[in-house]
């Protein structure tokens, strides 16, 4: 039966010309939007690695000038003690710009063993740090005292950059740094990668640098943690010392939770507006589809009248065209996996290979069912005709 | 062979009821050739296609081969017709989209057979009427009669005891009229097969052996 299915479809491949060219590109829509939906999924279920609560940023724009190191501590030390004697501050930290949630990037490349990779983020942190953001320590250590007189520089890597660099193993203890470089830096911990691009976007890979004498030179915001209670007399309160200290500098409070949530919906509305574009594009499919399809069986009724007679049951008829459809729909998937199955190969967007099969697996099942579910109903149909009747129309 | 008792035909639409046919009685023997005629729309294919269970008739009995059919259901009267009838049309009815051969193959695909088989049967019977150096055309390829020849090659595939023909010539000119009458009177004498045929030609009528005529759903004769 398959193989007369195979002729009459092939002999009439003029009109299934168009109908498979809808399907496939319904496929790729679907699968556009699959991916892409698989992608924010697939960085939504990781952690967010580190805790956005109650974490306030104080962006200041960095007056205070000297050549002298000792008297650039001083100065940032005393505003460290200032602020930390806050009752409601649990922890501050100095920190560079590349913050959470912040479009301030810092990036290099790293060329390891072989291996490119690209957008590697540089951050800037104090030991302070950990405590402040609550980050997810996965091996080794946070950075401390010891790290200054270590030989080769010590740093921490998120997760993302050790399995891009060192798989499986463990990481702690050993070198990192391009090939060709004789200074490498060692490993002391990894942790868990923060999403600084909110719940939805790719946010690794990074490694983290620890601040040196000087540092305070070029860093420009201040992290607090905050006690779950502080308002916004307390923020008032905050900014006056933060003015107080810094006489001509522009000082600016924000929260990391508004920050994030900002973040999250610049992601979500291009995914939204493509959500509802394909909404109205797979409505209209499936309406032409399911036109053509009742079309097609108004137009066969004299072929399904015939097969009735020599024996076709209502069922087999109604499966008949059903199978035909999914034939059809079989053939536009082929073409269109060729077509999708080439932007994991060619590595076209940077997005992980996984995403992309789900992406082509979703939307051939989506393809599948509205193609099933567009035939269902006109084969229904066909199967109600009276042989008689259709017999009598020519 | 065929046993028809007290056959009566209504049909209903929304504003009007046709009484196609009135309380038809017919008993058609085993190896007969009956020929039916009557004016235009007195009811022939409506009793045709009620013989060949198409459709159900509203009162009254029909028995095949002394089963009776008017408890069957929609797989048992798809069973029936495939193995006990063939039908031939005066449009043809051929799928235009399949070779020949695979219009003649049809029947045999709603049946137990491997392809091999249904490629021979379809062959032979092809061959049976004188098609068998058309296998790979169209149907929009071949001449009317022709295309009548093949539907008969379609009808006789499953090698059926029933041929029910309604108006087989009656598109075609008198010659390949003709053909096809001798096609279909060497089937009922060499193969025994039961046939019956609507038809408006007198002479073809007169070939046959009982000639049954119809007037407003009535028999006449
Ligand atoms: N599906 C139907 N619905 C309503 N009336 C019908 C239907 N089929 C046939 N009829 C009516 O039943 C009557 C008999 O029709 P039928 O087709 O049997 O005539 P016929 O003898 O075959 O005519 P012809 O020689 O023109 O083919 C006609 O009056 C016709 O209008
Ligand atoms: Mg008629």
């Amino acid at each position: 039966m398959f193989k007369h299915l195979f002729k009459l479809i092939w002999n009439k491949k003029k009109q299934n010309f168009l109908l498979i060219t809808e399907m496939l590109v319904s496929f790729l829509v679907l699968f556009a939007v699959f991916t892409l939906l698989m992608f924010y999924y697939n960085n939504y279920k990781k952690p967010m690695g580190f805790d956005y609560q109650d974490v306030w940023v104080i962006n200041y724009n960095n007056s205070y000038q000297t050549k002298n190191v000792d008297s650039l501590d001083l100065y940032y030390e005393t505003l460290r003690k200032t602020i930390k004697s806050l009752p409601q501050v649990k922890e501050i930290t100095f920190v560079s710009g590349n913050i959470p949630f912040s479009s301030r990037t810092n990036q290099s490349g790293l060329t390891f063993k072989g291996k490119h990779i690209d957008h590697l983020n540089n951050f800037t942190v104090e030991d302070y740090y950990k405590n402040v953001m609550n980050v997810t320590l996965l091996e080794g250590r946070w950075f401390n005292k010891q790290d200054v007189v270590s030989k080769n520089q010590s740093i921490i890597i998120d997760s993302d950059l050790k399995e891009a660099t060192f798989g499986n193993e463990p990481a702690v203890g050993k070198l990192l740094g391009n090939d060709d470089d004789k200074n490498k830096f060692k490993v002391v911990g990894v942790i868990q990668t923060i999403k600084r691009n909110g719940d939805y976007l790719k946010a690794g890979p990074g490694m983290y640098f620890r601040t040196d004498t000087g540092s305070f030179r070029w860093l420009d915001k201040i992290l607090v943690k905050v006690t779950p209670g502080a308002d916004a007399a307390f923020e008032g309160k905050l900014y006056k010392t933060m003015a107080n200290y810094m006489k001509n500098a522009n000082v600016e409070i924000e929260h990391l939770a508004n920050k994030r949530t900002d973040a999250n919906y610049f992601a979500l509305v291009p995914m939204i507006i493509l959500a509802i574009v394909s909404t109205f594009l797979v409505i209209n499919v499936a309406l032409g589809l399911f036109g053509v399809l009742w079309y097609n069986i108004n137009k066969r009724r004299s072929e399904i009248g015939l097969r009735r007679a020599i024996g076709a049951t209502g069922g087999s008829v109604s499966a008949q065209l059903v199978s035909e459809s999914m034939i059809l729909a079989t053939l536009a998937l082929i073409v269109g996996t060729f077509f999708a199955i080439q932007f994991p190969l060619l590595n076209v967007f940077d997005l992980p290979a996984i995403v992309y099969i789900e992406g082509i697996l979703l939307s051939v099942l989506f393809v599948y069912l509205l193609v099933l579910v567009c035939s269902l109903y006109p084969g229904k149909q066909a199967a109600a005709i009276y042989p008689a009747v259709a017999l009598h129309e020519e | 062979m065929i046993r028809l008792q007290n056959i009566e035909k209504v049909y209903r639409t929304d504003t009007i009821e046709t009484l196609a046919l009135n309380s038809v009685s017919l008993d058609i023997a085993k190896g007969e050739f009956l020929s039916i005629m009557g004016p235009s729309g007195c009811g022939k294919s409506t009793l045709l296609n009620i013989m060949g269970l198409l459709d159900a008739p509203s009162k009254g009995e029909i028995r095949i081969d002394d089963q009776k059919t008017g408890g069957m259901n929609d797989k048992q009267l798809a069973q029936f017709r495939n193995k006990k009838l063939g039908f031939i049309f005066q449009s043809y009815h051929l799928i235009n989209d399949l070779q020949v051969l695979d219009n003649v193959e049809l029947p045999l695909l709603y049946r137990d057979t491997t392809a091999k088989q249904r490629r021979e049967l379809a062959a032979e019977a092809l061959e049976k009427v004188g098609l068998a150096n058309r296998l790979k055309h169209f149907p929009t390829q071949l001449s009317g009669g022709q295309r009548q020849r093949v539907a008969i090659a379609r009808a006789i595939v499953g090698r059926p005891e029933i041929i029910l023909a309604d108006e087989p010539t009656g598109n075609l000119d008198s010659a390949m009229g003709n053909e096809i009458m001798e096609i279909l009177l060497s089937l009922n004498r060499n193969d025994g097969t039961t046939i019956v045929m609507v038809t408006h030609d007198e002479n073809m009528a007169h070939k046959t052996h009982r000639l049954v005529r119809l007037f407003d759903g009535a028999q006449v004769q």
